[in-house]
């Protein structure tokens, strides 16, 4: 679900309780009203009611209105019979000449006994107005609900925005801040305490994670360097061991096994290390280094490699890609690069290199996709190999990283395609 | 040649003396910094392996003061800090080279004793085994001084052996010397085997004294 800003959020819960209020309100208004209406228009009609029945002792042929004319009343003479004398109000439509329609009246009946005779008096009067007026009140309440929620949006745009500014300012900062950096988060000025707060809870967080972002860093470059010699002093009695003539064949193949996982264990740490110096910064100077050259450099150097199994290279140059980056983690990065696309290779496949002005692109044979959000990973590893530390291209990311725009991206398509981009 | 391996850590201390004097090296040890300015005060040495992190001082404060007593002693570091920096200012202030740990023990004959060649400016250029003349400056062989043509991992190869002959050279450790980077792959063993039959070819062809020998499948000799 796609979630909204904060502001259509305050918005739209403001015009729904104004629409249940103005709604409630127009219904409670509108009965009062109408209740006062009605009781208006009935005291007029029992007003009437009381002069026609004077008028009836003086003047009995009024008795022979029998229709509306001029006088708004009428009498019904009925059948002979008995009749309770009451009196009844209701609403009712009737038709007029001067509107060419029916339109509503309410009527007044009474029932009443003059000379043995019962007859039933009608008087009616107009509503038209009444219903004009309850008309206007809704349109009124429209105009005033429309009216309502447009300041409000308006006042929302305006005043909330200017409001929530501080608040906002924060979200960017914090989406652009990247640990080990040593940023800071500005402290929103206006006067709300809310914002304040949060800048002093975030600023007391940034510092805390940064401490132990640091804390973690020198952890990692400590326990690297304190297994250096120990691992040194193995290797080189397994060494010394080793040179020893009362051994036997079978001993001497064990003790070089332990030798050879000594080795494993002393590149795992010397990547470590590298990686560690990558992301210390200690690579400091840099220089123009124009990769079509160092290309060829590093192929040369891989070519016992290439050529063992039997990997056929191709360069394709069709511009120079050159950056200001230090010299040796331009030969790691490339070096990286190019070994980890003959190593994870099929055999007689092929390595194709393409270099143009901002970009440079190795593709390598391969039949499975790798994960592309985990490939540059520490320690994601191609299972098959088991002597591979799982850093090489993660150390390959350090470095890009280091120098931006620059940045690699890999994706599947007949073959692993590796990109550096600028 | 006399050696002086100034080092904190006792026994790699003594797993160092104990190669380095299986190749006839007179070999002393300093374990802190101001033992270690003594010795090198009070005496001459062919080669000075140096740590860097010492009690008592920092190693790269010691190869200022070898430089500034105007010393002949070859200076090699041996680190485990292995950060950049060091490297180069150590390299600036005048050591010869530099090694990091973990190192293997028959790379670490190679560095001394270019080190010490290097350093001879009148002494003997050339190592010499059997009838094989290697010349390190020009990358040249000669075999009874008829020239044997290599190629550069070749030569490499060559000069890893003939700086530790007749020791046992495990598979890793050529391969790292010879490859550096690259030998972190499962085949890269299979390289060594390759190259070695190469050189033997050409060194029998050549009419040379000297053979590889395999020694097992762990590792190779030179005889």
């Amino acid at each position: 679900m796609k979630k909204r800003s904060l502001k259509n959020y305050t918005l739209r819960y403001l015009v729904v309780a104004i629409l249940v209020l103005i709604a409630l309100w127009a219904a409670l208004f509108y009965w009062f009203i109408i209740e006062e209406v009605y009781d208006n228009i009935d005291d007029g009609l029992k007003d009437s009611e009381l002069r026609i029945m004077k008028q009836i002792k003086s003047r009995p042929e009024l008795l022979k209105t029998g229709e509306y004319g001029i006088a708004q009343f009428r009498f019904i003479p009925l059948a002979p019979g008995d009749y309770s004398e009451d009196r009844h109000i209701y609403n009712s439509t009737m038709y007029m000449p001067y509107e060419d329609d029916d339109e509503p009246v309410r009527i007044l009946q009474s029932i009443f006994e003059e000379n043995g005779q019962y007859y039933q008096l009608e008087i009616y009067t107009s509503t038209v107005e009444e219903d004009e007026l309850l008309h206007n009140l809704l349109t009124a309440l429209v105009v005033l609900y429309l009216a309502l929620v447009a300041s409000i949006t308006i006042i929302n745009h305006f005043i909330l925005k200017r409001a929530w500014t501080p608040f906002y300012r924060l979200l960017k900062q914090l989406k652009e801040f990247k640990i080990g950096r040593g940023q800071q988060i500005e402290k929103p000025n206006g006067d709300v305490r809310e914002f304040d707060e949060i800048h002093r809870e975030l600023q007391a967080m940034i510092m805390r994670s940064e401490e132990m972002y640091a804390q973690q860093k020198q952890f990692i470059a400590n326990a690297s360097h304190e297994l250096q010699t120990p691992i040194a002093i193995a290797t080189n009695k397994l060494e010394l061991l080793m040179e020893e003539s009362e051994l036997s064949e079978a001993q001497l193949v064990r003790i070089d096994d332990i030798n050879k996982t000594l080795q494993r264990m002393k590149r795992l740490n010397r990547s470590l290390l590298m990686l560690s110096q990558i992301d210390n910064r200690q690579f400091q100077t840099s220089e123009t280094v124009i990769f079509n050259r160092l290309i060829r450099e590093v192929l040369s150097e891989l070519q016992i490699l290439s050529s063992h199994k039997n990997i056929q290279i191709t360069t394709q140059e069709q511009g120079v890609f050159s950056i200001q980056i230090n010299r040796d983690l331009a030969v790691i990065l490339m070096n990286n690069l190019l070994k980890n696309a003959m190593v994870h290779n099929t055999e007689k496949g092929e390595v194709h290199i393409r270099i143009t002005n901002t970009e440079l692109s190795v593709h390598n044979s391969g039949e499975k996709p790798l994960d592309p959000n985990k490939i540059f990973h520490r320690f994601y590893k191609d299972k098959q190999n088991p002597n591979s530390t799982g850093l090489g291209l993660a150390i390959v990311q350090s470095i890009v990283k280091l120098y931006p725009p620059l940045s690699v991206s890999y994706h599947f398509d007949k073959g692993h395609h590796f990109r550096l981009r600028q | 040649m006399k050696i002086l391996i100034i080092e904190d850590e006792r026994e790699l201390v003594q797993v160092m003396q104990s190669s380095l004097e299986k190749e006839n090296h007179l070999v002393e040890s300093a374990s802190d910094f101001h033992t270690a300015l003594d010795k090198i005060i009070s005496y001459e040495y062919d080669c000075i392996l140096l740590d860097l992190m010492l009690p008592g001082g920092d190693g790269l404060d010691l190869l200022t003061e070898i430089k500034k007593l105007k010393k002949q002693d070859a200076v090699i570091i041996i680190s485990a800090r292995d950060a950049v920096d060091d490297k180069v200012l150590g390299l600036d202030l005048g050591a010869d080279d530099y090694l990091a740990k973990p190192f293997h023990l028959a790379e670490l004959n190679a560095r001394v004793k270019s080190a010490i060649r290097r350093r001879k400016q009148h002494g003997e250029q050339h190592i010499s085994w059997r009838n094989m003349l290697v010349d390190p400056e020009n990358r040249t062989v000669f075999i009874e001084q008829k020239e044997l043509v290599l190629n550069r991992k070749e030569f490499d190869l060559l000069y890893y052996f003939v700086t530790n002959p007749e020791r046992l050279m495990t598979k890793t450790s050529i391969a790292e010397y010879v490859w550096g980077d690259h030998t972190d792959q499962a085949d890269s063993l299979d390289f060594v085997y390759s190259q070695i039959k190469n050189l033997r070819k050409k060194l029998g062809n050549a009419g040379a004294d000297a053979d590889i020998q395999a020694v097992y499948g762990v590792g190779y000799k030179m005889i």
